[in-house]
């Protein structure tokens, strides 16, 4: 069995007096991907924010690669090889493309590294470097999603935690995304993917959590979850 | 014309060193520094201590002074409450550090040795060295303004725009949560922009004294344009801030050339306010023209405020308590009200009823602040016109006394209303800068009136009488506004629970949320600011009621409005108890502290005052709140435990 590298034992957020994760435990092996489903409000993104350090558990533990890192800032975990991608579009956009690579990078790469992550960044996404000078709010959604991934492929993480990436993308840039995803599983980088695409997160995930209501709600195989997710859980909001 | 030319580059450059200091920390914090004048006196303060009492070389106490005791200076109020605010709703944030404004002054001067500072002591040679630059006499110090203002331009610019540093800043200014995902350390880069920004507010100081002198009001004055220059740059461009403070500095030097005079006095009549009025009030009229032209631009820039819903909560309902257990501490507090004028004797009796005077003024804060949710900072204004006109109205015009108070306040009314609508659409900020604003054009304009002001004797105003009973005496006007102070109460009561209260209340915990059930934003602001008005009007003509006299610009000037507001909120902005305890409080403490103690003592009120309203970051809903909710949170532990036991 290989060493995880992300543990989780017993983590619960709360907003105020509402519990958005409920005593959640599990734990990811280095190389895997764990897709993290469930329905509309059932704590998928609010687990992801807790363990990349933007939201502050209410209690719980969380190791990273054989460290209690519970309570820990993000750009503590950044700096320890955690990569996180939040729901929405992860980057600056009143800053240029390549201050944002730039800012991106420099949590992730030494600095006698960091000009040849650039460059690879521009190599795996040509369009990035034609617009280098633009700010990046006003890349299109795609262009504003490869550029929040680029960083990934360019200076793999250890551990890549990525929310939602696929949300309010045009099906052609939700496979590039998937895309980036693969090539960095490929590159040995372990994953956490949640996801609203089932069949697509199924396809690439080899371990699945089901949530709802905050807690883990089935947890196994990807290879076995289908039936379980369409006809216990997820109810008719499943499928694509 | 040309040395007023340099001389307004040298006001503007010295405007500029604050202005980029206020953004920065502004964008890299979301707290807007209010205090930024008081510690740029503060630090000021402490150059003259190190260079004069303490004997250090002049330039090097000048460059610890802005290398080393600014920077700390802004770590430490960084560690202690800019920290703490950023997570703090939009109101406490701007009161904290108007509580800051409040305290640090006197704090300053208790620290440093209670005195007055004559001399103009700078860090260059004294007297100044001037030079003859193509006919124009320039001056030591100004040329120390103007060379720092060029390094201080050239630094920044080259520190964020080339440096590590300066895009940690970028990207944290632009989005902090990415920027921490990212690994950038965002509370350091805060920290780093707080140390920067004090130290330039330091600089600005110290490069002021030795040109204006070591009085508070001349760093409120250049506090007052930095904000000016702050609304040009809307809060962000560092580059237009630079160029608004070197118009407003420009402006002000201008308009005192002789050419300018001439100008003036050709146009207008002789002793016209305008003219006397003029060059103070040159940062709000820019101030209010920009707010304007930038009121139909970008709108959701200003109005979106990414923490709405956060605000307050509303009221927990009290439900399981009797009526008697209710209404119990409020009896006893009647109770001390109406004794009071017999337990205190003599001149006691005119303060305890100058204090009730203040509380119904105090009330309209209760309703602008606490049912509206904004911040505004003429509140005092307000009181000050009604009063100037109620002596008006009476003394003037031979009204009587409580129909002139009425009419007065009534009066006010169209005032609040005009003040508020071009700014609420801006959001909270924009609205306490533009209220401030008026508030110093009122008391630069209008309070200086002849009329008004009467070569600073003011206007008399008789006590009233209503039918056979006079009210001449302190205790009987006393208990005139007890019954005053009572029925304001009610009616601020009653807007609470009425459909405006409600809709306020919607409006108060998310703006977005009751804009889209329907509820109109603007007009449930402009019914608590209107009436917020009248109730600070008829404050203020009960006021020069109790002092039988009425001076503005003495009683009701702008920075008066700032330690009222910083009163009222220690005590509880939503509470009418709390107001009634400010007022009170506000007149008592200062002439107890008069009475028993002299010299660096009698700073002590105005500090605990400002005190108070910092510590509103770890308790927004004041100390009559706390008081209560603790009482009813041991009562409602006391009954689960009793259950428990049963």
């Amino acid at each position: 069995m290989s060493p995880s590298i992300l543990g989780v034992d017993g983590l619960s957020v709360r907003y105020g007096d509402a519990r958005a994760v409920d005593r959640v435990s599990f734990t990811l092996e280095k190389g895997r991907c764990l897709a993290v489903l469930g329905a509309n409000g059932a704590g998928k993104s609010s687990l992801a924010a807790a363990i990349a350090g933007v939201v502050p558990p209410a209690s719980g533990r969380v190791t990273f690669d054989g460290d209690d890192v519970t309570g820990w800032r993000s750009h503590r975990l950044a700096r320890r090889g955690m990569a996180y991608v939040p729901e929405g579009r992860g980057l600056f956009p009143h800053l240029e493309v390549l201050d944002n690579l730039r800012v991106m990078l420099r949590g992730a790469v030494a600095p006698s590294e960091r000009p040849a992550a650039l460059d690879r960044c521009f190599e795996l996404f040509p369009v990035l470097g034609e617009r280098r000078r633009q700010a990046a709010g006003t890349l299109s959604g795609g262009e504003q999603q490869m550029l929040a991934l680029a960083r990934v492929l360019a200076a793999p993480p250890r551990l890549l935690v990525a929310d939602e990436m696929s949300l309010g993308l045009a099906p052609r840039m939700v496979d590039t995304v998937f895309d980036v995803v693969r090539r960095a599983r490929a590159q040995g980088v372990t994953v956490l993917l949640v996801e609203q695409y089932v069949e697509r997160a199924l396809a690439l995930a080899d371990d699945v959590i089901v949530m709802r209501r905050g807690e883990i709600a089935w947890q196994g195989p990807a290879a076995g979850a289908r039936e379980q997710l369409v006809t216990g859980y997820l109810g008719g909001a499943a499928g694509q | 014309m040309s040395a007023y030319l340099v001389g307004g580059l040298v006001l503007g450059g010295i405007y500029a060193i604050a202005t980029v200091g206020l953004v920065l920390t502004y964008r890299s914090s979301r707290v807007f520094n209010f205090a930024h004048g008081a510690i740029a006196y503060f630090l000021a303060i402490t150059f003259h201590w190190l260079a004069v009492d303490q004997g250090w070389p002049r330039l090097t106490a000048g460059l610890f002074t802005i290398l080393v005791a600014g920077p700390v200076l802004g770590v430490i109020l960084w560690a202690v409450l800019f920290r703490r605010l950023a997570h703090a709703p939009a109101s406490v944030r701007l009161v904290s550090t108007v509580g800051l404004w409040v305290a640090l002054p006197p704090i300053a001067r208790v620290v440093y040795g209670h005195r007055e500072i004559f001399d103009r002591l700078g860090m260059g040679p004294s007297p100044a060295r001037t030079w003859k630059i193509t006919g124009v006499v320039v001056d030591s110090n100004q040329i120390a303004v103007l060379v720092s203002a060029l390094v201080v331009a050239a630094l920044l610019a080259v520190l964020l725009r080339t440096t590590a540093w300066g895009l940690s800043v970028r990207a944290t200014v632009d989005n902090p949560m990415m920027a921490g995902i990212a690994g950038i350390d965002t509370e350091r880069v805060t920290a780093g922009a707080w140390m920067l920004g004090v130290a330039l507010a330091g600089l600005a100081g110290v490069l002021l004294a030795p040109l204006r002198g070591y009085q508070d009001f001349q760093f409120t004055l250049l506090v007052i344009a930095a904000f000016a220059a702050v609304v040009i740059a809307r809060m962000s461009s560092l580059v237009l801030a630079f160029g608004g403070s070197i118009l407003i500095g420009m402006l002000q030097s201008l308009s005192q050339s002789k050419q300018a005079e001439d100008l003036l006095t050709h146009i207008l009549p002789k002793d016209s306010i305008i003219l006397k009025g003029l060059v103070p009030s040159i940062p709000f009229v820019l101030m209010l023209v920009f707010l304007l032209l930038y009121r139909g631009l970008a709108r959701e820039q200003f109005l979106v405020d990414e923490r709405a819903g956060d605000a307050v909560p509303l009221d927990p309902v009290v439900g399981d308590r009797s009526l008697f257990r209710r209404l119990a501490p409020l009896a006893v507090l009647l109770a001390v009200v109406v004794a009071l004028p017999y337990l205190v004797s003599g001149l006691w009796q005119a303060v305890v009823a100058k204090g009730l005077a203040l509380s119904i003024a105090f009330l309209s804060y209760t309703v602008v602040t606490g049912e509206g949710g904004m911040i505004s900072l003429c509140q005092v204004t307000f009181a000050g016109i009604a009063g100037a006109l109620t002596a008006r109205f009476a003394t003037g015009a031979g009204m009587a006394t409580l129909p002139a108070v009425l009419l007065a306040a009534l009066i006010v009314v169209p005032f609040g209303l005009l003040v508020a609508l071009p700014s609420l659409r801006l959001g909270d900020l924009y609205l306490a800068l533009a209220t401030l604003a008026f508030a110093e054009l009122v008391e630069n304009m209008y309070f200086q009136l002849q009329s008004v002001n009467q070569f600073d004797s003011g206007v008399a105003v008789p006590r009233p009488r209503i039918g056979p009973i006079g009210f001449s005496g302190d205790r009987a006007f006393y208990y005139l506004l007890v019954v005053l102070f009572a029925v304001v109460a009610l009616l601020v009561v009653n807007v609470r629970r009425s459909t405006t209260g409600l809709t306020l209340a919607a409006v108060r915990s998310s703006e977005p949320a009751a804009a889209t059930l329907g509820i109109s934003i603007i007009r449930a602001k402009l019914v608590a600011f209107g009436l917020s008005a009248f109730i600070a009007g008829l404050g203020g003509g009960l006021y020069v009621t109790y002092a039988q006299r009425s001076l503005p610009y003495v009683s009701f000037n702008a920075l008066i409005g700032i330690v009222w507001l910083a009163v009222v909120v220690t005590w509880g902005i939503r509470s009418v108890p709390g107001a009634l305890l400010a007022g009170l409080s506000f007149a008592v403490i200062p002439h107890f502290f008069s009475e028993h103690f002299s010299g660096g003592w009698l700073e002590l009120p105005t500090m605990l005052f400002g005190l108070g309203a910092i510590g509103l970051a770890r308790r927004p809903r004041g100390i009559v709140h706390d008081v209560t909710h603790r009482r009813r949170q041991r009562a409602a532990a006391r009954a689960t435990a009793a259950k428990v036991a049963t």
